[in-house]
């Protein structure tokens, strides 16, 4: 395990380190109630569902169709789905179970045609936009690496999409393409559906449904002790078991 | 009401003539109207037919039924029924939103849906923020006074006794109000959070004034309106009631007056008699009876277009905002009209605006919470005007904000991080907290809404809206985002994140003294034709850096009290 970072000074915050270079996750504590992706978080005590009975029943449908066990492709084809899951772990960085299944959200959202309501004249729509980006980023790993995006390894990988990020892959499907703004429907896609899911706001100790509950305890600078913090919140912590403090 | 009594009798006195806070149900969140709403035959030439049951269409119609006008809305989306439609969730909350295809082009494509667009009954005010500053006296005449956009044919002072009405109505609570023409509020100012306090600080460091408001929430009980209970899902319709939108604020009342919402309904076109120059109505179809007419005899073809009716009518107010209103009026030809209703000197569509909104985020080392509360906190209006010192004309405003994790996933991308570095930012989420600008951009006539090509599923052309910056509009937005950097830094945050942003829309069918460059008079009724009159903020030549709900629901009151003594 690497040296934890010192929280409240942000070591851990990505612009204030040399190369803008987060740290490795493998500091952070394991989650120890509820899930999160690849069960870490900062909150490894807090779970979301605890608040369940405080949610109306609109909420609490919306919120638990989202566990459900996701079902096969729609929208994607089997030759795209390789790439489609390889590039939604890369920019997630979900690297392990358990997964949010981002890509059959997504392909849910496709197959769907539930849509954000604009379209960039010089783009096609969003379903072909998709399909011409993992045609896109396949090309791109079979040129540099000789292999599908699918089979790169995952600094290969990194380094293609580190490539889609900054608009600057060029050549077969990207010409095609306006690449930033294939960049944007795609991670506007893909983060819609990561952060609507409960388990990525017990990773990040987001409130979640607060509907007919409310909150009362608004914070503030210089307010310490109850009046700070709701009683089902938990505070973001390091890893130390509390039971077992010396393992 | 002078406002000297305003701010003696906070909280005590409500509006005259709108008793909408009494007819909402204290337990359930339906409208109680909907189930005994008046209905009329498509061939029952009614007062009034207005398109849009939003901030515009719905004070219009309630004002009108209020001096017995017989008055029907048709509405493109669903009547509402929030406790089983809305949710207390980002991604659940996307049927608010106007999803329906558009094309976006020009060299600053505008993001529209959730951003700026709404769809249903109490149209996009289901889904604001809940900020209600009104325009300052200087957006009326800012091409005299500084050389730039256009002048108003009307002036603050034509509004101000309907902005102090509307401000009872929603109801507004905040600061007393130095900028613009000073006010007082109808409600004391909420409570803040302790992210909205770091900024403030920050702000002050800066020497910069910030006021809590002016936000439509109630703050207190407000007839059978609660009490805003701080669970910070505004921009996903308020469940609570507590936030203002027509829906709570003026379509009971309109109910109760006889008003017909008919939902669901997608206006065509609107019909004008070639004989006479006046309409006669609004073609529009009914997704009831397309869906039956779909399912029966042509499943394989969902573009079929519906069966069209007409809703005959004396008086045509068309209130779609700034993207259909011009899509209507553009699709609506005649011969008396071959390139649009109102088109004649091509006009229709031009200068509609948006106001840039960057967003900073700064770092602390305690946890904020920034998702307690409703977003819209604390603001200011120190750089509304033109100071020449600042190199550019006309100026911006500062409020703060306050993203939800999918929201907040934006904001991250945005300033360039992705995969684990975005997880490490996401998970860090308590620890920031967010302020933005909203900048006065310049109208210009290329920024504009046309037809595009393609067609939805009810045949209809689909909008294309186009939009560029000018020199002046980007030095705004580059001056402010230094200001709000500053704001920040004063209040030390340790780390800060920036996506540049666009919000609310506004023009598009502006109003004027001139045929030849205006769409409407000062009364908005579209030149040369006598019964067709735009209700939304689509007839404004200039939007100021104030968010734009409470001026448009003004000029709706304004336009209802000119028509029922016309």
């Amino acid at each position: 395990m690497s040296r934890r970072p010192d929280i409240a000074g942000g070591e851990h915050l990505p612009k204030l380190r040399p190369g803008q270079e987060p740290p490795p996750p493998s500091w952070l504590p394991r989650q120890r109630r509820g899930t999160t992706p690849q069960m870490i978080g900062r909150y490894p005590d807090y779970d979301v569902f605890d608040a369940i009975d405080t949610w109306d029943e609109a909420t609490k449908k919306a919120v638990l169709a989202r566990l459900e066990p996701p079902g096969p492709l729609r929208f994607f084809t089997a030759e795209e789905e390789p790439t489609l899951r390889a590039f939604c772990d890369v920019a997630t960085a979900q690297d392990d179970e358990p997964r949010v299944p981002v890509a059959e959200m997504v392909d849910a959202k496709m197959a769907d045609a539930k849509l954000d309501g604009y379209r960039y004249a010089d783009m096609p729509r969003d379903p072909e936009t998709w399909r011409r980006v993992l045609a896109g980023l396949d090309h791109t790993a079979r040129t540099a690496y000789r292999v599908p995006f699918a089979q790169a390894t995952e600094e290969q990988r990194e380094n293609i999409v580190r490539e889609f990020a900054a608009g600057r892959l060029v050549g077969g499907p990207w010409d095609d393409l306006n690449v930033t703004r294939a960049w944007s429907v795609v991670m506007r896609g893909v983060l819609s559906e990561f952060y609507s899911h409960p388990w990525s706001w017990n990773e990040i100790g987001f409130g979640g449904p607060a509907y007919p509950r409310g909150f009362l305890r608004l914070g503030g600078p210089g307010r310490e002790g109850p009046a700070v913090r709701e009683p089902f919140e938990r505070p973001g912590a390091v890893d130390v078991d509390p039971v077992r403090k010396d393992a | 009401m002078g406002t000297f009594w305003r701010g003696v009798l906070k909280g005590a006195v409500g509006p005259r003539d709108n008793d909408s806070r009494y007819l909402l149900d204290v337990h359930r969140r339906d409208l109680p109207g909907e189930a005994t709403m008046r209905r009329y035959a498509d061939d029952d030439e009614v007062d009034l037919v207005v398109v849009g049951a939003g901030a515009g269409g719905s004070v219009l119609a309630q004002r009108l039924a209020r001096k017995g006008w017989r008055v029907v809305i048709l509405e493109a989306g669903p009547f509402w029924h929030p406790d089983e439609d809305w949710v207390s969730d980002e991604a659940g909350s996307h049927a608010l939103y106007w999803t329906q295809e558009r094309v976006i082009g020009g060299d600053d494509p505008i993001q529209l849906g959730k951003n700026n667009s709404g769809r249903g009954v109490g149209g996009s005010m289901v889904h604001y923020a809940g900020y209600t500053p009104r325009f300052h006296p200087s957006d009326f005449s800012t091409f005299t006074d500084d050389g730039v956009g256009a002048d108003w044919p009307l002036g603050y002072h034509d509004l101000l006794p309907h902005y102090e009405q509307v401000e009872l109505e929603l109801p507004v609570a905040g600061q007393d109000w130095p900028w613009g023409h000073p006010h007082r509020y109808p409600f004391s100012p909420h409570p803040v959070t302790g992210a909205a306090l770091r900024l403030t600080e920050g702000a002050h460091r800066c020497g910069i004034d910030m006021r809590v408001g002016p936000v439509g929430i109630v703050n207190g009980t407000f007839g059978n309106r609660p009490h805003c209970i701080y669970r910070g899902y505004c921009l996903q319709g308020c469940k609570v009631n507590a936030k203002a939108s027509p829906y709570v604020t003026h379509l009971p009342d309109a109910l109760e007056h006889g008003v017909e919402v008919r939902a669901n309904c997608m206006a065509l076109r609107v019909e004008v008699d070639d004989a006479t120059g006046a309409a006669r109505g609004v073609v529009y179809v009914s997704n009831d009876d397309e869906t039956a007419a779909t399912s029966s005899d042509d499943a394989a073809n969902p573009r079929r277009r519906g069966t069209e009716r007409l809703q005959r009518a004396k008086v045509v107010a068309v209130a779609g905002y700034s993207i259909e209103t011009p899509r209507l009026l553009l699709a609506s030809t005649s011969r008396r009209h071959p390139h649009g209703l109102g088109n004649n000197t091509d006009q229709v569509g031009r200068y509609v605006m948006v106001q840039g909104a960057t967003q900073s985020a700064g770092r602390w080392p305690d946890e904020l919470r920034m998702y307690k509360a409703p977003p819209p906190e604390i603001s200011s209006e120190q750089f509304y005007e033109t100071d020449p010192d600042r190199g550019f004309a006309r100026g911006f405003s500062i409020q703060t904000v306050s993203p939800m994790p999918i929201g907040w996933a934006e904001h991250v991308l945005a300033d360039g991080h992705w995969g684990r570095a975005l997880r490490e930012y996401m998970r860090d989420y308590n620890h920031w907290a967010t302020i933005g600008v909203l900048n006065e951009l310049l109208p210009h006539p290329e920024n504009r809404i046309t037809l595009a090509d393609e067609t939805d599923p009810y045949g209809q052309p689909v909008a294309r809206m186009d939009y560029t910056l000018t020199d002046n509009d980007k030095a705004n937005m580059a001056y402010s985002s230094t200001v709000i950097t500053k704001i920040l830094e004063a209040a030390e945050a340790q780390d800060i994140l920036t996506i540049q942003r666009f919000a609310h829309l506004i023009g598009g069918a502006r109003m004027g003294s001139d045929p030849d460059e205006s769409v409407v008079d000062a009364d908005h009724r579209i030149w040369n034709v006598p019964n067709v009159v735009l209700a939304d903020g689509s007839v404004c030549p200039t939007q100021g850096s104030a968010n734009p709900a409470l001026t448009i629901m003004a000029l709706a009151s304004r336009l209802a009290e000119r028509m029922a003594h016309a």
